[in-house]
């Protein structure tokens, strides 16, 4: 392919050459930055709930102490308190071989351990990598979201005879999330970044892709500036949906 | 006073360039080339050369531990002034930068389970087949199988390469010889293949482009060090073979 220059050192051919792997690199991070974020959610709203458990009587109070919220609160000091690289490093050359192994996987073995590797092994890895390590952040977000709102309308809430669950879900949650939403944005916007990293273990991501470029033709401007492009779109849109949520559920406080 | 202010970093200026001490990037995750000790000091066969070379070409040098993604670029900008880190000499890359004489012969090699009846890198078609980013394996099985082509897994380093093909995360994988040799020899269902068709290369230490005072005395001390005997030393203690004759140039 002849050199197309940009500006006169910008060339555009080797980004061209690689576009395929862009394309696809472009849609796995988004692939992976949605499912994490999903599942982190989840996790973390588990985990967070898990960190507020209380009961008054035994043997339910030993229960939460030691079931729920110390098991907790061990897991999110865990993964906020290691780096999310050596968390993916960990989990993909460690914990997961552990499970999935041809030879003597725990949870699955022989010719589909092996497939399942090979074409979705990283992947894997990483959502798990990612998940757990959003899980612990967002579960603080939930617990400072629900320690937020005033202990009086639990209190009130329950004392008109709502369980514990309704509670939560009718009362306290609905004006949780709305002051949750700007710091779980944040995290969002860091979790679609961070995906970069499981690159590592070769996840054919978008880093993945200008690592690629950068390793055959030896240049760095041209693959790292359009992945940086890349990336910058894609938490603009984040943050825009984001003001769009925080515009929709902050509509009750401007009457 | 001035022209003394600037008469004073002139000399001082001449001073430091005579004893400057050069910074060689490599990457120490590259055993038995280079490596880093227990006690962080980077060791192996690049490291000897380079520092039998120094000796007697009468340079001094520092060895910085360049991850290999970088290397390149800090080359280019100056973080380093030359570069020994298993570089294979190639034409792609004598446009951008000089090479000295060669000193070792790499070929490459494939890493494969011990069950694999792969024979060749063309065996390997519609296989996984795991390589280090930008490296020469990289080259050859983009040139094989396509640039783009999701068969190949590209890893930041050799042993990350082989701990996945320990795991069954790809099927093969295609590397400098003396890595993958060392490598595959730490784990017992791993097999070498070599591809007679993959051609002899060379790993030669790289400076920038245009820098030939300094590429004048590396190649110096390299001849001196294969003609007395240091270099064949270096090598018998490294690959527990006998040095190959390489080419002058």
């Amino acid at each position: 392919m002849e050199p197309i220059l940009w500006f006169g050192w910008f060339r555009a051919d080797i980004i061209a050459e690689y576009a395929m792997m862009f394309w696809r690199g472009l849609q796995m991070t988004v692939l992976v930055t949605v499912i994490c974020i999903i599942q982190g959610t989840a996790l973390g709203l588990a985990i967070g709930l898990a960190r507020l458990a209380e009961a008054r009587h035994s043997p339910a109070r030993q229960l939460c102490r030691y079931l729920l919220r110390w098991p907790s609160t061990v897991y999110v000091s865990f993964f906020r308190g290691t780096p999310l690289f050596v968390q993916i490093l960990l989990i993909h050359f460690a914990v997961l071989p552990l499970f999935i192994n041809p030879t003597d996987g725990l949870l699955i073995a022989g010719e589909t351990a092996r497939n399942l590797k090979q074409n979705y092994g990283a992947f894997i890895s990483g959502v798990i990598a990612l998940t757990l390590n959003s899980g612990a952040y967002i579960s603080e977000i939930f617990r400072a979201g629900i320690q937020s709102i005033d202990r009086g309308q639990i209190e009130a809430s329950r004392s008109l005879g709502l369980s514990f669950a309704r509670t939560m879900y009718h009362i306290v949650l609905p004006q949780a999330f709305r002051r949750m939403l700007p710091p779980l944005g944040n995290n969002a916007i860091a979790l679609l970044k961070d995906s970069s990293l499981i690159s590592a273990i070769g996840l054919a991501e978008l880093a993945y892709a200008a690592r690629t470029v950068a390793g055959a033709y030896s240049r760095y401007w041209e693959p790292y500036l359009s992945i940086s492009f890349m990336y910058w779109t894609l938490t603009l849109g984040l943050a825009w949906a984001i003001k769009r949520l925080e515009a929709r559920y902050g509509r009750g406080d401007t009457r | 006073m001035l022209l003394s202010f600037s008469l004073v970093a002139l000399v001082a200026g001449g001073a430091q360039a005579q004893n400057k001490e050069l910074v060689v990037g490599s990457s120490a995750t590259y055993r038995p080339f280079a490596y880093e000790s227990p006690t962080k000091e980077i060791v192996g066969y690049d490291v000897d050369i380079i520092k039998a070379v120094a000796q007697k070409a009468g340079l001094q040098i520092k060895i910085v531990n360049t991850p290999w993604t970088g290397i390149f670029a800090a080359l280019n900008n100056g973080d380093v002034d030359l570069v020994i880190s298993g570089v294979t000499i190639n034409e792609k890359r004598k446009q951008s930068y000089d090479f000295t004489a060669p000193y070792f012969e790499a070929r490459q090699l494939i890493g494969v389970n011990k069950d694999s009846t792969a024979k060749s890198l063309k065996d390997l078609a519609g296989k996984k087949v795991g390589v280090v980013t930008g490296s020469t394996g990289d080259d050859i099985a983009s040139r094989e199988f396509g640039k783009t082509s999701p068969d190949i897994k590209r890893f930041e380093s050799t042993p990350v390469a082989i701990s996945e093909l320990a795991n069954s995360g790809v099927d093969a994988v295609i590397g400098d010889n003396g890595v993958i040799a060392f490598r595959v020899q730490e784990h017992k269902q791993l097999k070498t293949v070599s591809d007679p068709n993959f051609p002899k290369e060379y790993f030669g230490i790289v400076v920038k482009q245009g820098n030939k005072a300094l590429l004048d005395k590396l190649n110096a001390g390299l001849a001196a060090i294969k003609a007395d005997g240091t270099y064949a030393k270096i090598y018998k203690t490294w690959f527990q073979s006998e040095a190959p004759v390489l080419p002058a140039q």
